[in-house]
């Protein structure tokens, strides 16, 4: 199928979970799937949705939660090496990771038995799409700083507020969302966590256009919003440490496949550089060797910050702050990745066949995306800012921290 | 790394703390490789090897340099990587990455890293043994070719670190390499006007020289590629002995009335110092997970230590001396020499060209 396949180091080969996994792509990825192949069409929501719903059926999704939620009941180093997998594929991103890496997890942390049934089946089934509502206009990465309410009345729980930048808000059937119960001065405690219904009556989303040209995340508004006490995730006051551990796993193992991802991107830029005789004098003639190189060690250091991260968890440690520091070397390292692509690519002289057109649309693409990667999950500077205070521990005059 | 007193023990405080249940839950525990089992297992014993090593260094500095070799053997540390046949312990990468932290960190005045390749390139030939125990000096010249066939050897070889006191040097030939004594004729040794102030380098010109041994050309390669996460762990470790210097400074010192340290640029620049000497070690666990698991990645693995090293290290020696402000400039501050070493070894290892075959590399896997 895809040639990247075939050059795969052969300690990865031989793994009888891996040969299922591999068995299952070459049967299953539809036509048009891969962007770094021919004949590449970017899938519409319909096409993904039922593509992770027989990622799904096939094993490769919900690979470690229990299997009466749906699960597969295995362990992260199945987790890992199917994200190995789908990383060396040009697969589209999840329209739903969201829910299966953030929420799900989350669910299965804190949520009741009733709740864990009611919501990670039809999640993996694809047929609930969830969204974060975790970011406010006025508390980005001071995310203790929120406002949004929510009020007991009776039983159930009354919202009101708004959101923003809610990625995946248009498409979702549900809300991870973060709202106060208590005063705003109380910053990190009165945070409770809601499983909000995005058809409830009061909630309205505005979609924003994206400097991508997307429209992908959106403006959340809810306006005397009911929801009911089953829907409530944890106790009220549990909210900022669940919280803290979705950030975690946003930071670290969210996406796990994304060194195998970039290694592919890699391959494929200087696949579509080869097609095209300008740009391949370009890559021989050596000025690019260092930065190529450069690459490829970024990439063997994502994979050396992630790996350790399974074994640590199987071994019932957690993450802690070492998400900080992955996040900040893959976000950072795939911008710089992306700004050689660009360069390479936008090279091209006038009347580059379609390998090189159909990766210069890639490239852009990735390049743009990479923006927002060292702002979303924590921005740069409060990775940074994590590390100095929280892994290096300095001192430091003001108690006050961000997300 | 080397300085227990900096990152590693918050590291392994946050690491080894009390398990998340939530995180847990994703996993079930028991599962790793068991490469990482064994590795696991080998924690006590690398850092039982990590706080000797760190003993040893220190011992070193007051001591003339045949004495240094004297109690580095005599603490087990010269033949980590040599065949127990020679006197060595027949170790891996692991136990290798923790002394030469210990060596970078302490700034040690010995040709540590050449001298456990050679234990183990010649552990069976009659020289081994005596480099093992510190009873010869030997040491690598990194650059520079020696022509002739047989058992005479001429030309001029270079980046030599601490010549000068070595009984025997490794040189590069046209088959491979070869072991040249340097106390008879046909041996000039002179200075080479490196950086490094340690483990000074020389150049040496050799005239029909008899050698000892000799490597072959794959052996000479090996060697090459097996000294890279040893370069690689002692720019870590000095990375990290910078990094807690710096903390240390801005930590005391006052300006504008307050601590350096209260402002958020310094702490960010000590943050990037940190997540420097992270890449490093996460990089050298990865190498040494994969030699143990007899994985092919161990090759690319081992570069890529070295390279993080001189790219992500460097800069963290180079940011702990600008937060330094012009102590940082003075000869006392120890920071220069970190930075001496590293540059120095980045020469030895020949990063510029490593980095050109890593892209001819990527190059011809998508030919
Ligand atoms: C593509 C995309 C998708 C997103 N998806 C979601 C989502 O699904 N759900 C959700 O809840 N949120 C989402 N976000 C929001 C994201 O989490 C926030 O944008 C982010 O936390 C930063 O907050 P902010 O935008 O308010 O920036 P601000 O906090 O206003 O920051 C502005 C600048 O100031 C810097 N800064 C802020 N505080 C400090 C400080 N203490 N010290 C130094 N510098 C500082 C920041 O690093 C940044 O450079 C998304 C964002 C993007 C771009």
């Amino acid at each position: 199928m895809d040639r990247d396949v075939s050059t795969l180091p052969p300690g990865l080969a031989g793994d009888p979970y891996r040969a299922h996994v591999r068995a299952w792509l070459a049967a299953h990825v539809p036509e048009g799937f891969l962007a770094d192949q021919p004949g590449f069409r970017a899938p519409d929501l319909a096409a993904c949705r039922d593509w992770e719903a027989a990622m799904h059926r096939g094993g490769l999704a919900g690979i470690t939660w229990p299997t009466e939620y749906g699960g597969h009941g295995l362990s992260l180093r199945e987790h890992l090496i199917a994200n190995q997998e789908i990383g060396r594929r040009a697969l589209p991103e999840s329209v739903n990771s969201l829910g299966k890496e953030l929420a799900g997890p989350i669910i299965l942390a804190i949520g009741t038995e009733e709740q864990k049934r009611r919501y990670l089946p039809p999640l993996l089934q694809m047929r609930e799409i969830w969204c974060q509502g975790f970011s406010e206009p006025n508390a980005g990465s001071d995310l203790a700083g929120l406002r949004t309410r929510a009020t007991r009345d009776g039983s159930a729980w009354r919202v009101n507020g708004r959101k923003i930048w809610t990625s995946g808000a248009p498409n979702a059937q549900r809300c991870l969302l973060l709202a106060r119960t208590g005063a705003v001065e109380d910053r990190h405690r009165g945070l409770a966590l809601f499983a909000m219904r995005m058809d409830a009556p009061g909630v309205t989303v505005r979609p924003l256009r994206q400097m991508d040209g997307r429209e992908h995340f959106a403006e959340v508004f809810m306006d005397d919003v009911v929801i009911d006490a089953e829907d409530a995730l944890g106790a009220p006051d549990q909210g900022w440490s669940a919280a803290v551990r979705v950030l975690a796993i946003e930071r670290a193992t969210n996406r796990m496949y994304r060194a195998w991802r970039f290694e592919n991107e890699l391959n494929h830029l200087v696949r579509a550089c080869r097609a095209d005789a300008t740009l391949a004098r370009l890559l021989d003639g050596g000025a690019y060797h260092r930065r190529l190189a450069e690459t490829v060690v970024d990439i063997e250091i994502v994979k050396a910050h992630v790996e350790p991260v399974v074994d640590s968890l199987l071994a019932g440690e957690s993450i802690g702050d070492r998400g900080s520091l992955m996040k900040l070397h893959w976000s950072e390292a795939h911008q710089r990745f992306a700004a050689l692509a660009l360069e390479l690519l936008e090279q091209a002289p006038p009347g580059a066949g379609p390998e090189v057109q159909a990766a210069r649309a890639r490239f852009q693409r990735i390049y743009l995306s990479a923006r927002a990667e060292t702002i979303y999950a924590g921005t740069t500077e409060i990775q940074l800012g994590i590390i100095g205070d929280r892994i290096l521990k300095l001192p430091r005059e003001s108690a006050k921290g961000g997300r | 790394m080397a300085q227990a007193e900096t990152g590693k023990t918050e590291m392994g405080k946050t690491e080894m703390g009390t398990a998340d249940k939530g995180n847990a839950d994703m996993g079930k525990p028991g599962m790793g490789t068991a490469a990482v089992a064994a590795a696991r297992d080998d924690r006590d014993g690398i850092a039982a090897f990590a706080e000797t090593a760190r003993h040893a260094v220190a011992a070193c500095a007051a001591l003339p340099v045949r004495e240094r070799a004297r109690q580095l053997a005599g603490d087990g540390l010269l033949g980590i990587l040599a065949p127990e046949s020679a006197g060595g312990l027949g170790l891996g990468p692991s136990f290798a990455a923790p002394v030469m932290e210990a060596a970078g960190a302490g700034l040690l005045g010995y040709p540590l890293a050449e001298t456990l390749l050679l234990g183990a390139a010649f552990g069976s030939a009659p020289v081994g043994p005596a480099i093992v125990l510190g009873e010869t000096i030997a040491t690598i010249a990194w650059a520079g070719i020696a022509e002739g066939s047989g058992d005479r050897l001429s030309g001029t070889v270079g980046r030599a670190p601490l010549v000068d006191e070595a009984d025997l040097l490794l040189v590069a030939t046209r088959t491979g390499a070869a072991l040249v004594p340097l106390d008879g004729a046909g041996v000039t040794v002179q200075p080479a006007f490196g950086l490094d102030l340690e483990t000074p380098e020389h150049e040496v010109v050799l005239t029909d020289v008899t050698p000892v041994a000799t490597l072959d050309a794959a052996a000479t390669a090996a060697l090459r590629e097996d000294a890279l996460p040893l370069w690689a762990a002692a720019i870590g470790g000095a990375a990290e002995r910078c990094l807690a210097l710096a903390l240390e400074h801005v930590s005391t010192r006052e300006q504008f009335g307050r601590t350096l340290v209260s402002f958020q640029a310094l702490r960010h620049a000590l943050a990037r110092q940190k997540l420097a000497v992270e890449h490093v070690r996460a990089a050298l666990e990865r190498h040494a997970a994969l030699v143990a698991a007899g994985a092919p990645e161990a090759r690319l693995a081992a570069r890529t230590s070295y390279a993080a090293a001189t790219r992500f290290g460097i800069a963290a020696i180079e940011s702990a001396l600008q937060l330094h402000g012009g102590m940082g400039f003075t000869w006392e501050v120890e920071v220069h020499r970190h930075l001496r070493r590293a540059r120095t070894v980045e020469a030895q290892g020949d990063a510029p060209g490593l980095h050109r075959r890593l892209a001819e590399d990527l190059l011809t896997a998508n030919a």
